[in-house]
Order: structure tokens, then C-alpha cells, then sequence
């Protein structure tokens, strides 16, 4: 019960609003999200092309910086993402256990000092204990930053399932590996999705500060509109950063509705 | 030109006898007490060389009488200008190289010292009525610096057009760690690479934050050349050669100390006075060793400032 306490309002409600839809999504849910990115990145770009740029907005706001910087991202948020998923799914399977249950309390509080202490900070600590720069150390960082939240969502995915239907499931005969896989699982995907969702925000929001650390991102465009005082750089780079993390949101959101058993 | 002389002299006098020497008065007492009467509020902007520069300042006020309000430390350079112009603060040291590339968006900087200081003077009296006193002599302008001990491993390079041979016989070795603004302005990369005729790799310009720029270059990882600021502590506390700019690209960034109207047109000519001889002094190395004891052993702005002014006999 420890986990269930930790668990924030927000991730009740991230949890009921994935869980609830037994429905198809409607159109409006499909098309609303990428409707909307398309508008913005239009006047977004409508709005630029129609600025006389000076040659220093011209030279941030190039097609090649734009893309290499955007890319940067992507691959930052989503190497991140997968290390992230690769080491808190099985943790969060095995605090699951009944017999690992005197270890969650300790687990949980070192997720939480990752993502106690301020982002740039922690960058900073790594950047101070690994002595190098670039990819890899920004990588740590925001996988230490994004980790609690998919590890306590699996957590409290897998100790929501009915204790009734496990008991019934080994009834029948399934091994305690195959309840796991075909019941308790399943059943826990809408939580642990919500918790993707909200460590992809966080890294893409996080990914931002990687230009400080020497890997590149879309902090580049923002942190230069803000240094060379340019508007124009400042406001792309912003709805860059935005655009990205809204649609991840949107792509995890509605992966993990087709993911969702039929009929829960 | 003869005023310009005469000041040298002055500097040069005080720093050999530890006596501003100008007007043969001690200077302590020359100017002491001729802004009685005056109320200064003092700004800087928020990096360890303005820190100084603003306790500098503070002190040469409060010396000759003035009522100080201490604001130092205001901002970055828009929000510090930004206080200036709005008359939040009546004085703070601005750089004539940035005056013209930022706030008058110029493109092209002027190569000579006093010529660029006097087109920025002249066109911030006319546009803002705010006004720049004499020129520091130091220079805080950019510079491409390389750690001493791995000279020979990148071909002993002097000046930024010797990197021309290593991009194209060592094109590995030459890799650059910059922060964002130097990678964008015209005067920065961009414009350093068209002057000198070669381009670093794409991949081998990696961008930093500002401090770190520093000691990635003195440990060599990512970066063999960083991008650094002339009269920073840490060129010489982390042992790091500079390449001369010999094409003389980069633009002058000499500080002056600048007024608003409403002080100066009360206290112009005593405020001549006393800062005229304190920017003489100013020169390159004093500037470097005030910025080395304050960045590198970490000691307060304000005593250093302190020490320095007393030392050279301006309080």
C-alpha cells in the first residue's frame, strides 16, 4: 500500500482517464491532437516566413539547424525513454511480488530523490561525477529523472488487479509466470501507459537542457532566442519543444488504448 | 589623441607610484568630496568582471561623497541596459563591442579602439542621451584558446589563420566547443570562419554552456579549442594558450562606465574626473589578475575591487 500512497493525484487521474474508454477513440480524440500541431506549426511558420529575419535569426532558424536540433531531441527523448522502460517495467514487476514488498519503501525513495532534485542540477551532479560531456551522461540524467514515474505506475498497476482474479486464475491451474503474463499484466497496461506518458513529457521537457551539456536538442534554439534577445528563435524553439511533447503525449496516449484488452 | 595620451600617462603614472597622478594631487583627495550631495544608484551586469566593475564604480562614488544605492549585479546585459535607459540605475560598465552589435544591431564591428568607442558614444548621446565615459584600456573580447600542454599534439598554432592547416591535414583534432550565442552571431563563429577562409567539421562544434566551455577545453574532452573571453581568470588559471586573432576579426569590447543624463549633466566633468583615470588603469593584465581572483580562488567581488582601488591610490 506503500506505492498507492506515493501515487499522486495526478496519476489517479492520468490513470482513470486512460483506463476508463472501453470505447473506440472517436474522431475528434484521432484527429484533434494532430489537427492542432498542424495548425500551430503552420502560423508558427506562416508567422516566420512573413518576419524579415536579420542574418543571426536567419542562421538559427535555418531548415538545417531546425532539423539536426529536432532530431537531437527525438533521440535524446527517446533512447531515454526505452532505458527508462528497459530498467523500471522488470523492477516494477518484481516490487510487485508479495515477498519483495519490505524493499518497495527503500526503491521508490531512491526514484524519488532522482526526481526530488532540479533538473539542471542533476545534469550538473553527472556531468561533475562522470567527467564528460555529450550523449551519454545527458541520457543518464534523464533517464535517473524520469524513472520513479513508469516504475511506481507499474507498481500500482499491478497491485490494482483484483486479488479475486489472480486467486481464481491459479486456480485453474496457470503457472504464477503465466498469471503474470496473461492476467496481471494485461490488466495493468492503462496505468503503466499513463506512466510512459508522463515520463516522455518529462523527458522532452528535461531533453531541453542537454544543450548545456554539449548534446544538442531543442534547449539550443530556445536558450540562444533567449541570449541573443530574438524573439522569433525564442517563440520556435518553444513551440518546438511543445509541439514534441504534445505529440509524444498523443502517441503514447493512444498506443496504449489499441494495447488495452478488449473490453475492460 | 593628446587627451587620450595624457590619460595613458596618468595610468601609467599611477601604477608606477600607486598614486592616481593626475593634476600632481594625490588622488585619493582629488576627487574626494566632489559629488557631495549626489545620489547614484550603481548597476552591473550579473557575470564576475561586471561584479568588479560595479564595486569599482561604487566605491569611486561613495569616495568622492556621492549617496550610493547598490544595485549591482542587476541582470544579463538586456536587463541591465534595459534599467539603464528607464533610469532604474544611473550607471553601469558596457562594452562598446556590444553596444554595437546588440543594441544598435550593427553587423560589421569597427577594428579600431577609440573610433568604435566614439561612434557608440556619439549614437548613444544622440539616440538615448546616455553617456559613455573614457574607455577601460583592457579588451574582453572573444578568442579561441587551446590548453599549453597539448600545443604540440595540434601543430604549435599562434593565430586563428594557423588553424587553417590543422582543419585540413588533422580535421579530427580540430574540434570546438562554443556556447549558443558565439555559434550564431555575426560576430562569433559564423563570421570567424568566413574571415579566416575554413570551416570546422560540422560534427566537431559542439555547444556548451559558458562556464563548462572552460574546462572541457583544458581537458581536451570534447574539445581541443574553446571559445573564451580575453580577460577571463580561468585563460590563465587553467593554463590555456589564446590565438591571436591576427586578421583582427573579433570586435573591440573595451568597458566604459555609462551615465544617464540626469547625473551627468549635473556631475559630468567631475565624473570625468574620477573614472577617466581608473579606466587607464584598467589595463589588460590588472583586468585579468582582478577576473582571476574572483573566478579562480573564488574571493568577493567586492574586496577585490576594494583592494585594488586602494592599492592604486583611487580611495
Amino acid at each position: 500500500m506503500a506505492a498507492l500512497e506515493t501515487a499522486t493525484s495526478a496519476d489517479v487521474a492520468a490513470t482513470s482517464r486512460v483506463a476508463a474508454p472501453s470505447h473506440r477513440p472517436t474522431p475528434l480524440e484521432w484527429w484533434g491532437m494532430p489537427v492542432f500541431l498542424l495548425v500551430v506549426g503552420t502560423a508558427t511558420y506562416l508567422w516566420i516566413s512573413s518576419q524579415d529575419l536579420d542574418s543571426i535569426e536567419a542562421r538559427v532558424l535555418s531548415r538545417d539547424v531546425l532539423v539536426e536540433r529536432t532530431i537531437e531531441h527525438i533521440q535524446l527523448t527517446l533512447v531515454s525513454t526505452v532505458i527508462v522502460l528497459l530498467i523500471a517495467i522488470p523492477l516494477g514487476i518484481v516490487l510487485s511480488r508479495r515477498w519483495a514488498r519490505p524493499a518497495v519503501p527503500v526503491v521508490l525513495g531512491i526514484a524519488n530523490i532522482g526526481q526530488g532534485v532540479p533538473s539542471i542540477g542533476l545534469l550538473a551532479v553527472i556531468f561533475v561525477a562522470f567527467g564528460s560531456l555529450g550523449f551519454t551522461p545527458v541520457v543518464i540524467g534523464l533517464v535517473a529523472y524520469s524513472t520513479l514515474p513508469i516504475l511506481r505506475n507499474t507498481l500500482v498497476g499491478l497491485q490494482q488487479v483484483d486479488p479475486s482474479l489472480i486467486k481464481a486464475s491459479r486456480g485453474m491451474g496457470m503457472s504464477p509466470l503465466g498469471v503474470l503474463r496473461r492476467v496481471e499484466l494485461p490488466l495493468a497496461v492503462p496505468v503503466m501507459f499513463a506512466g510512459l506518458r508522463t515520463a516522455l513529457v518529462i523527458n522532452v521537457g528535461t531533453a531541453t537542457l542537454a544543450t548545456f551539456f554539449g548534446a544538442g536538442g531543442l534547449g539550443y534554439v530556445i536558450f540562444s532566442g533567449i541570449g541573443l534577445n530574438r524573439d522569433t528563435i525564442l517563440v520556435v524553439g518553444v513551440v518546438l519543444v511543445s509541439g514534441l511533447a504534445l505529440l509524444v503525449s498523443y502517441l503514447a496516449g493512444m498506443a496504449g488504448r489499441l494495447l488495452a484488452p478488449r473490453g475492460l | 589623441m593628446l587627451n587620450r595620451k595624457l590619460i595613458a600617462t596618468c595610468g601609467a603614472l599611477a601604477l608606477t607610484f600607486g598614486l592616481a597622478a593626475c593634476g600632481g594631487d594625490d588622488g585619493g583627495s582629488a576627487t574626494e568630496g566632489t559629488l557631495e550631495g549626489a545620489s547614484i544608484t550603481v548597476g552591473s551586469k550579473d557575470f564576475d568582471e561586471q561584479l568588479i566593475l560595479g564595486n569599482i564604480s561604487k566605491l569611486a562614488l561613495e569616495n568622492a561623497g556621492a549617496d550610493v544605492t547598490d544595485e549591482i549585479n542587476t541582470g544579463g546585459t538586456d536587463v541591465t541596459r534595459a534599467a539603464l535607459t528607464s533610469g532604474e540605475i544611473d550607471t553601469y560598465w558596457e562594452y562598446n563591442g556590444t553596444a554595437w552589435i546588440s543594441f544598435f544591431k550593427e553587423t560589421e564591428p569597427i577594428a579600431d579602439r577609440i573610433e568604435q568607442y566614439e561612434v557608440v558614444a556619439e549614437r548613444d548621446l544622440e539616440e538615448n542621451d546616455l553617456h559613455w565615459l573614457q574607455p577601460a584600456e583592457f579588451n574582453n573580447t572573444y578568442a579561441l584558446a587551446f590548453p599549453s600542454e597539448a600545443a604540440e599534439e595540434l601543430g604549435n598554432p599562434e593565430t586563428l589563420s594557423d588553424l587553417a592547416d590543422l582543419i585540413a591535414e588533422d580535421p579530427d583534432a580540430a574540434t570546438l566547443c562554443v556556447e549558443s550565442e558565439f555559434s550564431a552571431r555575426d560576430d562569433g563563429l559564423p563570421g570567424m570562419e568566413e574571415t579566416y577562409g575554413y570551416q570546422f567539421p560540422k560534427d566537431n562544434v559542439t555547444v556548451l554552456d559558458t562556464a563548462i566551455v572552460y574546462s572541457a577545453a583544458d581537458k581536451q574532452d570534447p574539445c581541443n579549442f574553446g571559445e573564451v573571453f580575453t580577460s577571463d581568470g580561468r585563460v590563465s588559471a587553467l593554463d590555456l594558450t589564446v590565438l591571436e586573432d591576427d586578421q583582427g576579426f573579433f570586435p573591440l569590447y573595451n568597458p566604459s562606465p555609462v551615465f544617464t543624463d540626469t547625473v551627468y549633466s549635473e556631475y559630468g566633468e567631475e565624473l570625468d574626473a574620477i573614472f577617466d583615470p581608473i579606466s587607464a588603469a584598467l589595463t589588460q593584465e590588472e583586468m585579468t589578475a582582478l577576473n582571476e581572483r574572483v573566478s579562480v580562488d573564488l574571493e568577493l567581488p567586492e574586496d577585490v575591487a576594494e583592494d585594488w582601488m586602494s592599492e592604486n591610490g583611487f580611495i
